[in-house]
């Protein structure tokens, strides 16, 4: 009998025929800017009320348009984010517009705003999964980071919505210096209500948009890398992790002697990025200007085509560069990329001491535990 | 779901999955909950699968189909019958063909 196959998702033998065709498998549509919460490390959030932002925002025929080029080109996954995606009134809209499109459908969000209407949505129509950020396990933990009266009692609620509902939950957590005192408990709390494993972000890279008060509050929030170190180390789910990869993480191979290419990541090679004025970018990170193209002046398929390998082509020939980061052995345990580079400096080839600090604070540990063992 | 459908019957592609096509394969993604045994499935059809699931317009009988596909599959008409009447049993068991009344 000839035979309908339901399988793995990662062992659908397509994707390999796909990856080597550089299909864009997946992507990130972030429908708004704007936020309820005004988190201290947000890299992204605009005030809830900014008319600008509101106006300038991708209408859902626009979205329709762009997830219709993507599946043409591929796409297979999409994940709504933002800013908050459940501010937008027509977030239902929007969310069952991907997933006619065919598209397997993810959402970030900080659970503070689900309703009824979108429990009843969900539960008809499931998303792959819902991926909610815990700031805080405590009113007053959970507040100091969303810097907003009444959110973690919010945020309890449409959590325990979405959970009650069935709905398949990721955990998540940011850790700076505002919820560190927490981790421990935020990490056991997020264990606790979800089967899938916790993951945690101890690093924070600054603003899309460069606002420089803000950022100075990020840097503020920073954990230095003596804090990092000590909190990866009591994780013991991490630190296995880093472990069992130590060759990979730390290795000559990657040194790229020779090579003056800005892009050795996988940014824009399988997934891009849409921001909510329809930006297209090959990553969430990636924002210098001559890396950015505007899919309101043109097509996904001309962006995807033309102007990554364009953007993937570009190359450094400052030499701290060539004799720095370009050629560390730790790229792999350092958030610096090109993106990350422009953020900090405005430079694409832009030294990055923090993370180059946490870097190697990293590797004398693993240098260290491989010692050791 | 258990379905016991005869050739009789006309099935079309159910509006609770999207199927598309890519690189040559049908991948059917469910739309609502209820498709399939578990979370988290796609669907993709083999060669045989592909060529039936292409003739299932709602219009035609499992029987009309059936012999639309003969000559493609060169084999006899009893046993592309079976075949096709198999395959729309299992579909339609997990929601992604329906029999039409």
């Amino acid at each position: 009998m000839p035979e309908s196959i339901s399988i793995e998702i990662q062992q659908f033998p397509l994707w390999e025929k796909l990856r080597a065709k550089r299909v864009p498998l997946s992507f990130d549509m972030e429908i708004t800017a704007r936020c309820n919460s005004n988190c201290r490390h947000c890299y992204i959030c605009l005030p809830s009320g900014d008319r600008t932002a509101k106006r300038r925002e991708l209408t859902i025929t626009e979205i329709d348009d762009i997830a219709g080029q993507a599946v043409t080109l591929g796409a297979v996954w999409c994940l709504i984010t933002g800013g908050e995606p459940l501010l937008r009134p027509d977030f239902g809209d929007i969310y069952l517009t991907l997933k006619r499109r065919g598209l397997l459908v993810s959402v970030f969000t900080n659970a503070t705003l689900v309703s009824q209407a979108h429990i009843a949505l969900f539960k008809k129509y499931p998303p792959r999964d819902i991926e909610v950020t815990v700031y805080g396990v405590t009113r007053d933990t959970y507040e100091r980071v969303t810097r907003k009266p009444g959110t973690f009692e919010k945020f309890m609620r449409g959590l325990n919505m979405l959970m009650e509902s069935g709905v398949h939950i990721r955990l998540k957590s940011m850790v700076i210096q505002s919820n560190l005192h927490e981790h421990a408990a935020i990490a056991e709390f997020c264990r606790a209500h979800t089967k899938d494993y916790f993951r945690f972000d101890p690093q924070l890279h600054l603003r899309f948009d460069g606002d420089a008060g803000r950022n100075a509050n990020i840097k503020a929030e920073r954990l230095t890398p003596e804090q990092i170190i000590a909190i990866e180390q009591s994780d013991e789910q991490r630190m296995n992790a880093f472990q069992k990869n130590c060759d990979m993480l730390i290795n000559q191979d990657f040194t790229h002697f020779g090579c003056n290419h800005l892009f050795h990541c996988g940014a824009g090679n399988g997934s891009f990025n849409i921001s909510y004025d329809g930006k297209f970018r090959l990553c969430s990170s990636l924002w210098a200007p001559e890396t950015v193209y505007d899919l309101r002046q043109g097509t996904l398929a001309d962006a995807w085509n033309h102007f990554v390998p364009r953007v993937r082509e570009m190359r450094s020939n400052r030499q701290e560069f060539l004799e720095t980061c370009r050629v560390c052995p730790l790229v792999n345990l350092c958030l610096w990329c090109p993106a990350h580079a422009y953020l900090e400096t405005g430079e694409l080839d832009g030294a990055t001491p923090y993370f180059c600090a946490v870097a190697k604070a990293r590797a004398k540990v693993l240098s260290n535990e491989e010692g050791s063992g | 779901m258990t379905t016991h459908l005869d050739l009789n019957a006309v099935c079309a592609r159910s509006g609770d999955v999207v199927a598309r096509e890519i690189e040559g394969e049908i991948l059917i993604v469910p739309l609502v909950a209820g498709i399939g045994d578990a979370e988290d499935e796609l669907y993709t059809l083999n060669e045989t699968g592909h060529a039936i699931w292409q003739k299932l317009d709602g219009q035609r009988t499992l029987k009309e189909v059936a012999a639309s596909l003969v000559d493609e599959f060169d084999d006899p008409l009893a046993e592309v019958e079976k075949d096709v009447l198999g395959f729309a049993n299992e579909l339609t068991r997990r929601g992604i063909l329906v029999a039409k009344p």
